[in-house]
This record gives structure tokens, C-alpha cells and sequence, in this order.
């Protein structure tokens, strides 16, 4: 029994009876056991995932119906509300929350039996890009483990990546999980803005963010995505996407395709291996029946700072709730007044989301509203216009994931616009609402680096069929856990 | 020149749910803290639900009130921390990328002033705070959400009214208009708040919040202009500020604002799309629109000739009206609207006896041709409506159980009289010279046919007896 | 002079968010920074932009439907007395 495949030759292997679901899932959390005490790709685990792979491989006996994930393990990143787990956004504010309810893709996941294994370590609140903001330690790279997994679903990452899960569910804001998709060899998804139900995710910034699969290979990316997608009445931003199957015709190929290659992410704040490795791409492409052309995006160069304006503004908002009154931590309110009470509370938020809250009162407060949020809302609205304007001469976009090849920890965490510019090509999917993703394509120095693809927005499928191209152009080498 | 303008709040109570999830709109009478689910409680990764109707009838009630309604809604964000505020934000509306809110510059018409409305919301409700202890000692506060989330229509005037009293006729036309539209019951508590501004001779404008009742508010008005004419007449500076209407005291008191605490930093509510209202849903909307008060009032009075005050009555309660509306024909319009008015009006002056009465239009009708035909007389009617409103029981079993027949016949009539006469030889005496006694006389013959006589009859009989 | 002012109200901005500064001191400079970074919006070519919104039209939302919560959410959350949640008191 091999922890290195896919989700569905996983679902092969138990429908064929080469194994059970019990044994799948016990030796995974073995796996956990012998690495996690290193990557820290965990934060808890489900210490009822054997008694749910007992309860799944009896209804296989008795014939009875089982969902499509035969009992796949699954991991989910901390701020997704799985009922009756901890859910804590990797902070101090939150690290007695029980979530007493059930997010909607989780509802979705259990009810075709996948297994919940165990919630995944991320920056704290979704806030980072290197898993190093997490109130209770950073995870490491499995490639190499003084290096960043990338962030914020670096848990997710790692826990792929190092077989502790068949695949994993992650947030992306910014590029939180194409990041370290890139970071740590796995597929990566930023799915089109509505189309997975965001029901269940804690807010960081909520008119960008998408829950996204994190997965070993673009089919199984493709197979979750069918289960998690849809219009949901509890998210009024959700839209209907008729029920699509994005795993059929995955092999449909990208022959007569137009592809851009966005300019602006190749120029100077990128590393020449990690440019050389998209023009390997692009080569791959048109060996395989594509056109290469390139695109230029003038507010690029504007995106980023767009990006943090907005995403710092809408999380001033959505973690203002954390007063610590209704949940949160123990912190006796005797002898306080309100708001000073609420102030000391708001000390267990780590120093990163710290300086996001202040950044998010200041830009959108009176006298600098029209400098800073007010401008930056137009240069979303102009970003989109233009990759609009793109996508009427090519079908697909594609850029490296990230500018930089993974770094050490601890290597850029006291520079914040260092850190800013790693999300400079990630960000413009998220902004302008278009699908992602980011699929492992070489290693440098032992380090990975992944390509970027982005299509029209509902153009899901089409985007997925291009990563399975490409990814079948692919060769790296097994990776020594 | 005085100009106040007004800050209404309006609770949608007759709504089945809450603005932004399924918990019940109108809250009253539940435990604390029953009427919530996470998405009222604020509870982290909740999303809200908009309530497509609560969308319909603010629409409703924008178009009552005259209001251009915009093509596409958008919501907002207002941000501020209080124990009441579950998400520390309120979900509300602004009209800051052209009209997004419910309904823009409407009027109205208020004893012949016209009343330009500025703007109208719809937003959320925060939940109730209680202080333990006393104002001094208070340690903790108490929080229940059980409000949190009911729809409210915020209505904002512009300063148009003049003095107290345009102020009070507004409150009280709204009040019926959102019964009549069926979108509000005004009776409950809590369910209509008003703030007011107030300002004197051109100058800066007060804002006064924090009152209880309408009453109050003719009250907080009336201090207000005072205090700022004695202001005023001592040259002092009147300044642009909020105040709070204390109750005991019964004066405006200043309330200390700080500066940062109106940064709100409103930006669109990102997890509600702007909603687009489409021509169709307007019409509907439109159409479905019950009829105003003010266009009842004008239709019974050039329709149906009934008197205007009677109109007035009619008009203004929409129990009366829809009761008078299925009860009336051609030939009874106007005995059922006086009916209506003045026998039924005292059985059912309250919501409780609205709900146990057992009153039907049916049994009104069948009143109301029984007095025509003189079956029974008005005052046997008033006592078999008390009847029926109680028990339900058709008009034909009250009329037997209670004997109200009508005694039509003459001669029955004049025998009964001859009888009470004979028995009343002194008060017959008397009533030769005394008008009074007369009266007693007419007592008795009504006490033996048990209320039914014809009392014009009776007295005329009389009358003619004892002249001979 | 532009440090100075930005610096006050960085710390004006922090009471209004409810974020106690004191020994946060140190993180100042490095919202001053991100501030700064932002500036380069300056240079965006975007004043005529229009705002681009995402529509739902009034027949998709919710029906209006009394649901009650199965659960009794209070007895799951902190700090309550009774039915009430306790908060601190206001002045």
C-alpha cells in the first residue's frame, strides 16, 4: 500500500479491495505521527477518523451505497468550521473555539464520505505568505526544512506534499493557495470568485477570497472541485454553475488554444530561474498545439498595493467581531470597562494581523479614503477591465506562481514590502475574480517552482483541462520524506 | 424660523424572519438569546441571507411614501464596537455610488405642509443591552440578540416640519400606513423609534436621540426650541451637537461624542450583491399596494356620502376598514359605517379583543338588515353585537336565547304601556307636569319588553295616554 | 513632517480599531511603511474608473420562512450568565 497516489487511484484501490479504508487511513496517520513532530503541518487531528474508515469499510462489505470519496483522508485549513472541532485561524484570539456549526464545502466533503483527518497550521487569519504568522509555530517545507512551505495554506501544502493526506482544502485571498501549492510542489486552486460556497470560512477578506483544493495531481483537483462547487443559498455571492463535471473531457488537450504570458510578472522582481522555468512552460505549450503570445497588464504594477489596501480594509471589518465576549479565550471581564476590555483582548492577535488592523482603519478612514481604498477599488475595476480585454485575444494567461524561488525561515519576515511582492502574480486572479491555478512544473536547487494559468471567469473547466496538459509534461523527481 | 426633521426607525414585525437569517422578525416574548442562530450571533464564517420580502416591502413602503426606488440596491458596511453589535458592524444602506437605498426624495403631505423625505434604508437591528445593578455599581452588562438582525426601515426627513404638532400628525399617519401596507404593527413595543433634529432661526442643527415614546417627542421638541431660544436671546452660541432625551428629568442633556467614534469607515457590504429590482417586481409591488388611507377616506366620503368624520375613522384603521369593505353593499353603505363607529367600535378598541373576537362580516350583515327590516331595534342590536363578538353565535340564536324580538306591532306595544301605566299611577300624575317622569315611564316599558320597544313609538303612546 | 503626522494618526486609528498600542510600539514603523508602499496608487492612471459590482436580481434571495436554529447556540459560546451574554460594562 502506497501513500504516494492519487485521490482516485486511492478510490481504485478500495473499490478493487487491494486495501481497506481503515488500513489507508491508519498508515496516514502514521505518516503524521513519524513527520508532523517536524513540518507542523497539523494543528489537531481527528481522533475519530479510524472509527469512521471502521464504519465505511463495513457498508462496502454489506454492499451498501458509499459517496464518491470511499473515505479519502482529507485535511482542511484552520478556518474552515468543521462542527465540533477547534477552529482557530492559527491565533491566540481563537484558540478555544469550538465551531458549533458546519461550513458548507465540509457538509459537501462529508456527505459523499471523505475523512476529515485534521485541521492545517496557516498564518494566522490568513494573513501571510509563509505559514511563519501562525500564532503556534510555522510548518517547514518538506522539500527542505529550513524553508518556508509558503503561505497562508502552508499546512494544507505540506500535508499534500508529505503524504499526510490524499489532498487538503485551503483559502486563497491573495494567492494563499496557489503560494504554497507553488512552494511545495502540489496543484493549487483559486477557483472563480462565487462558485464554491464560502459558508464556513472565516472572513479575512471576503469580496476576494475563494476556498481552493490543494491536491497531488489536476484530476483529483478536478474531482473535488465537483464536490464542493455549486451555488449555495447560504452564500448569496455564490453563483450557479448547472452542476458542471470538471473531471470529464480533463484530457480534451490544448491544441488551437491562445495563451498569454503576462509580461509584467517575468519583468525584474523575478528570479532568472524562475523566468527560464516559464519559458520552459510556454515551449511546452506550444509543443502541445498552443499559441504563445504575450499580454500586457499595466495595473499589475499597481496590484499588489490594490490588493492590501483592499484585503487590509475588509479585514479592519471582519475581525472586528473578535472582542472575545461570545467566544474566544479565557479572559475574565470583571473590573474592565468595554473598551478597554476589548483592547487587552485584542492583544492575543499576533503582530502581523496587528499592523493588517491598523493598515485597515487607516485606509479607508476619512481624509484618506480617496488616496489609498477609493483608489484602490478603481484599480481593481480597471485590472479587471483589462484582463477582460485579454481574454478576448487568448484563452488563457500564464505566469510563474510566484516571482521567487522558496526562501529560508525567518529570511524575509522583518521586511514587509519584501514580503508584499511575494504575491505581485497572484494577486490579479483574486482582484478580478478569475479561476487559478498553480501546477508543480520544476525543482531549482532541490526547490520547486510552479506555473501559473488564469481563464475567464466560469471558464473552470477549460482552465483545468490546460493544467492537465500541462502537468503531463511533467517530471519530477520523488521527493525523500 | 424653526425646522425639525426627523429619524425614523420602523421594525418590519409582520416579516416571518429576520433580515439576514430564519430567526423569527418579531422577537417579543421569547427567553433571551432563543431567537438566534450564528448567523444573528455573529459567530465567526457566517454569511448573511437576505429576506427577499423584507426587500419587497420596504420597497412597499418607499413607495408609499412617494420615493424614487432605485433599479439596483446596494449594501454597506458601518463599523463601530458595541456590546449590541454582534459583528461589530452594522449591515445598512448609503447612497454614495448614486442611489442604492430603498427609496430617495419622497414626500408627503401633512396638515397641507408638504414633508420632503430625504431617504429610506433598510438595515439591521442591534440586540438589547441590560445593566446589572445600579447606573453607579454596574459591573457587567447583560446582552440578549434575540433582536439582533430584525429588519428596519430607516426613514429620514429633511427639516421641513415646523413646529411639534406637523411632527406628531406625521408619526401617526406613518403609524397607520404601515399597518395598512401590513408591513409593521405599531402597537408593539419598541417597533416605531423616532430621533429628531431641531434647529432655531437658520442656525446649527441638534440632534436629539434616546426617546422612549411619541409622546416624548412632542415633549423633547418643546424643551429643545426653548432652550435654544434662551440660547439664542442671550446672544449665547448654539452648538451643532447630539443630546439625549432623559426621561426622568424631561430635558435634553448633552451627550459627549467623541470625534473618532463617527469614523465609520463605510465600504460596500461584500457579501451581498448589489440586487436588481426588476420592472416586473415593481409593478406587482404596485399593484398589490393596498389602498392609502388618505384615498379610503376620499372614496367614502365622495363615493358613498358617508359623513367625514365617520370617514375618518373608517379610514385610518384597517380593521375597520377591511371589516366595512366586506360588509357593505349598495343599499347599507352607510348604516354599516356608522354601525362600525359607534356600536362595535368600543368591543374591539384593543389588539386583545380584536384577537378574541368572533365577529364575522357575515354576522354584520345579517345586523345590519335586521335593523333595516325592524326585526330588532338599534339598541337590541348593540346588545346582540356584544353578544356575537363574545360567543360567535349567528344572529338568529341571539336574537331567541337573548328574546330581543322587536315588539313592531302597535297594539302589542300599546297593551305593554296600558300595563306599566296602571301599575304607575303616581309617576303618570306627575308626568302631566313633569317631562322627567316621562322618561321613567319609557324606563319601564323597556325594562318589560326587555330593551326591544321602539323608543320614538313608546313615546308617543305615551304621550297621547296620558294627555287624555 | 509627513512622518510625524502619520505617526499620530496611526495611533488615533489603532484606539478606533481597538488595538492597544503600548508595547506595540514597535510595529509602527513597519505600518508606516506599508502605508508608504501604497503611495505608488498615485501613480494609477484610474480616475475615471467605474465601480464593477456583481448583480443578483430580487427572485433569488431567500424566501421569507421562520426557521428556528435547532440547537441552543448559547449553551456552545463563553461567558454567559443564565440566558445573557455577559459583556463588560459601558460608561
Amino acid at each position: 500500500m502506497n501513500l504516494a497516489i492519487s485521490g482516485l487511484k486511492y478510490i481504485e484501490e478500495i473499490k478493487n479491495g487491494n486495501y481497506t479504508i481503515e488500513e489507508f487511513v491508519s498508515k496516514t496517520l502514521e505518516q503524521i505521527q513519524k513527520l508532523d513532530g517536524k513540518l507542523h503541518a497539523f494543528l489537531s487531528l481527528n481522533d475519530k477518523a479510524i472509527d469512521q474508515a471502521k464504519k465505511l469499510d463495513k457498508k462496502i462489505q454489506k454492499n451498501e451505497k458509499i459517496g464518491a470519496c470511499f473515505g479519502m483522508p482529507i485535511s482542511i485549513k484552520d478556518n474552515i468550521c468543521v462542527k465540533g472541532t477547534k477552529t482557530t485561524c492559527a491565533s491566540k484570539m481563537l484558540e478555544d473555539f469550538v465551531a458549533p456549526y458546519e461550513a458548507t464545502v465540509i457538509s459537501k466533503l462529508k456527505s459523499e464520505d471523505a475523512i476529515i483527518i485534521g485541521k492545517t497550521n496557516m498564518d494566522e487569519f490568513a494573513m501571510g505568505l509563509t505559514t511563519e504568522f501562525s500564532a503556534f509555530g510555522p510548518s517547514r517545507n518538506p522539500w527542505n526544512h529550513d524553508y518556508v512551505p509558503g503561505g497562508s495554506s502552508g499546512g494544507s501544502a505540506v500535508a499534500v506534499r508529505a503524504l499526510e493526506c490524499v489532498a487538503s482544502l485551503g483559502s486563497d485571498t491573495g494567492g494563499s493557495v496557489r503560494n504554497p501549492a507553488s512552494f511545495c510542489s502540489v496543484v493549487g486552486y483559486k477557483p472563480t470568485y462565487g462558485l464554491v460556497s464560502r459558508y464556513g470560512l472565516i472572513s479575512y477578506a471576503n469580496s476576494i477570497e475563494q476556498i481552493g483544493p490543494l491536491t497531488r495531481t489536476v484530476e483529483d483537483l478536478a474531482f473535488i472541485l465537483n464536490i464542493i462547487s455549486g451555488i449555495d443559498d447560504k452564500d448569496n455571492t455564490t453563483v450557479d454553475n448547472k452542476n458542471e463535471d470538471y473531471l470529464s473531457e480533463i484530457d480534451a488537450g490544448v491544441e488551437g488554444k491562445k495563451i498569454g504570458i503576462i509580461k509584467e510578472m517575468i519583468g525584474d522582481g523575478a528570479d532568472k530561474e524562475v523566468v527560464s522555468a516559464t519559458n520552459n512552460a510556454l515551449k511546452k505549450f506550444e509543443n502541445l498545439g498552443a499559441k504563445c503570445e504575450e499580454i500586457s497588464l499595466d495595473m499589475v504594477d499597481y496590484s499588489v498595493a490594490a490588493y492590501y489596501t483592499i484585503s487590509a480594509t475588509e479585514a479592519g471589518s471582519n475581525l472586528a467581531r473578535y472582542d472575545n465576549l461570545r467566544y474566544g479565550f479565557d479572559f475574565p471581564l470583571e473590573g474592565f470597562e468595554f473598551n478597554s476590555y476589548i483592547s487587552k483582548a485584542r492583544k492575543n492577535f499576533g503582530p502581523e494581523v496587528t499592523r493588517r488592523l491598523i493598515v485597515g482603519g487607516f485606509v479607508p478612514s476619512a481624509g484618506f479614503a480617496g488616496k489609498y481604498f477609493l483608489k484602490a477599488l478603481k484599480v481593481k475595476s480597471k485590472l479587471t477591465a483589462e484582463v477582460n480585454e485579454a481574454f478576448k485575444k487568448v484563452d488563457l494567461l500564464l505566469a510563474p506562481t510566484v516571482p521567487i524561488r522558496p526562501f529560508k525561515l525567518g529570511e524575509k519576515i522583518d521586511d514587509p514590502i519584501a514580503l508584499f511582492l511575494i504575491d505581485f502574480n497572484t494577486v490579479t486572479a483574486n482582484l478580478t475574480g478569475k479561476p487559478a491555478i498553480s501546477i508543480p512544473f520544476e525543482l531549482s536547487d532541490g526547490l520547486p517552482i510552479g506555473i501559473q494559468l488564469l481563464a475567464k471567469s466560469m471558464h473552470d473547466k477549460a482552465l483545468l483541462q490546460a493544467a492537465y496538459a500541462l502537468q503531463n509534461t511533467v517530471h519530477l523527481p520523488e521527493i525523500q520524506l | 424660523m424653526t425646522k425639525i426633521g426627523l429619524e425614523i426607525h420602523c421594525q418590519l414585525t409582520n416579516l416571518e424572519s429576520k433580515l439576514f437569517c430564519t430567526c423569527r422578525a418579531n422577537y417579543r416574548g421569547y427567553e433571551p438569546n432563543t431567537n438566534v442562530c450564528p448567523i444573528c450571533m455573529g459567530l465567526p464564517g457566517t454569511l448573511p441571507r437576505l429576506n427577499q420580502k423584507a426587500v419587497e416591502k420596504a420597497t412597499t413602503i418607499a413607495m408609499a411614501l412617494n420615493c424614487k426606488t432605485p433599479e439596483k440596491l446596494a449594501f454597506f458596511r458601518k463599523n463601530y464596537f458595541y456590546p449590541d453589535l454582534p459583528k461589530n458592524f452594522q449591515i445598512t444602506q448609503l447612497n454614495v455610488y448614486g442611489p442604492t437605498s430603498i427609496g430617495l426624495e419622497g414626500k408627503v403631505l401633512v396638515d397641507e405642509k408638504e414633508i420632503r423625505i430625504l431617504r429610506i434604508q433598510l438595515e439591521e437591528d442591534p440586540g438589547r443591552l441590560i445593566y446589572e445593578g445600579s447606573s453607579e455599581k454596574t459591573q457587567i452588562t447583560l446582552v440578549d440578540y434575540n433582536r439582533a438582525g430584525t429588519p428596519l426601515v430607516e426613514i429620514v426627513t429633511e427639516p421641513d416640519f415646523e413646529n411639534p404638532k406637523q411632527v406628531r400628525l406625521f408619526l401617526n399617519m406613518l403609524s397607520d400606513l404601515l399597518e395598512n401596507l401590513s408591513v409593521s404593527d405599531p402597537e408593539l413595543e419598541g417597533a416605531i423609534r423616532a430621533d429628531v433634529n431641531v434647529s432655531i432661526q437658520g442656525g446649527k442643527r441638534v440632534e436629539i436621540k434616546n426617546i422612549g415614546s411619541f409622546h416624548d417627542l412632542e415633549k423633547a421638541i418643546h424643551f429643545e426650541i426653548t432652550r435654544q431660544e434662551s440660547l439664542a436671546a442671550r446672544n449665547i452660541q448654539i452648538i451643532q451637537e447630539t443630546r439625549h432625551w432623559d426621561e426622568q428629568r424631561k430635558i435634553t442633556i448633552s451627550a459627549r461624542r467623541k470625534e473618532e467614534e463617527l469614523e465609520y469607515r463605510y465600504f460596500l457590504e461584500g457579501d451581498i450583491p448589489w440586487i436588481l429590482i426588476d420592472s416586473q417586481t415593481l409593478d406587482r409591488l404596485k399593484n398589490d399596494m393596498p389602498e392609502s388611507i388618505i384615498s379610503k377616506k376620499e372614496r367614502y366620503i365622495s363615493k358613498y356620502k358617508i359623513p367625514s368624520q365617520v370617514a375618518e375613522v373608517l379610514s385610518s384603521d384597517k380593521f375597520y376598514s377591511d371589516m366595512f369593505e366586506q360588509v357593505r353593499d349598495e343599499t347599507n353603505v352607510k348604516d354599516v359605517a356608522n354601525i362600525i363607529t359607534t356600536d362595535l367600535m368600543g368591543l374591539v378598541d384593543t389588539k386583545e379583543k380584536r384577537e378574541n373576537s368572533k365577529l364575522t362580516p357575515q354576522h354584520l350583515v345579517e345586523l345590519v338588515n335586521a335593523i333595516k327590516s325592524n326585526k330588532i331595534t338599534r339598541t337590541a342590536a348593540k346588545i346582540a353585537l356584544k353578544e356575537i363578538v363574545k360567543s360567535g353565535k349567528t344572529l338568529s340564536d341571539v336574537i331567541s336565547e337573548l328574546d330581543l324580538v322587536h315588539v313592531s306591532d302597535a297594539s302589542e306595544l300599546t297593551r305593554i304601556i296600558d300595563q306599566v301605566l296602571s301599575e304607575e299611577i303616581i309617576a303618570v300624575e306627575q308626568a302631566k307636569t313633569n317631562p322627567d317622569t316621562i322618561n321613567y315611564l319609557i324606563g319601564k316599558v323597556m325594562q318589560k319588553t326587555k330593551g326591544n320597544a321602539d323608543p320614538k313609538l313608546t313615546l308617543s303612546i305615551i304621550q297621547k295616554k296620558i294627555q287624555t | 513632517m509627513k512622518c510625524l503626522i502619520l505617526k499620530e494618526k496611526i495611533e488615533e486609528v489603532a484606539k478606533l480599531m481597538r488595538i492597544e498600542l503600548d508595547d506595540h510600539v514597535v510595529y509602527l514603523d513597519r505600518v508606516q511603511k506599508m502605508i508608504e508602499y501604497f503611495d505608488i496608487l498615485d501613480e494609477a492612471d484610474v480616475e475615471s474608473e467605474k465601480l464593477s459590482v456583481q448583480e443578483l436580481p430580487i427572485k433569488n434571495l431567500r424566501e421569507d420562512k421562520h426557521i428556528p436554529y435547532e440547537e441552543r447556540i448559547i449553551d456552545t459560546l463563553k461567558n454567559y450568565k443564565g440566558n445573557y451574554i455577559r459583556a463588560p460594562k459601558m460608561i
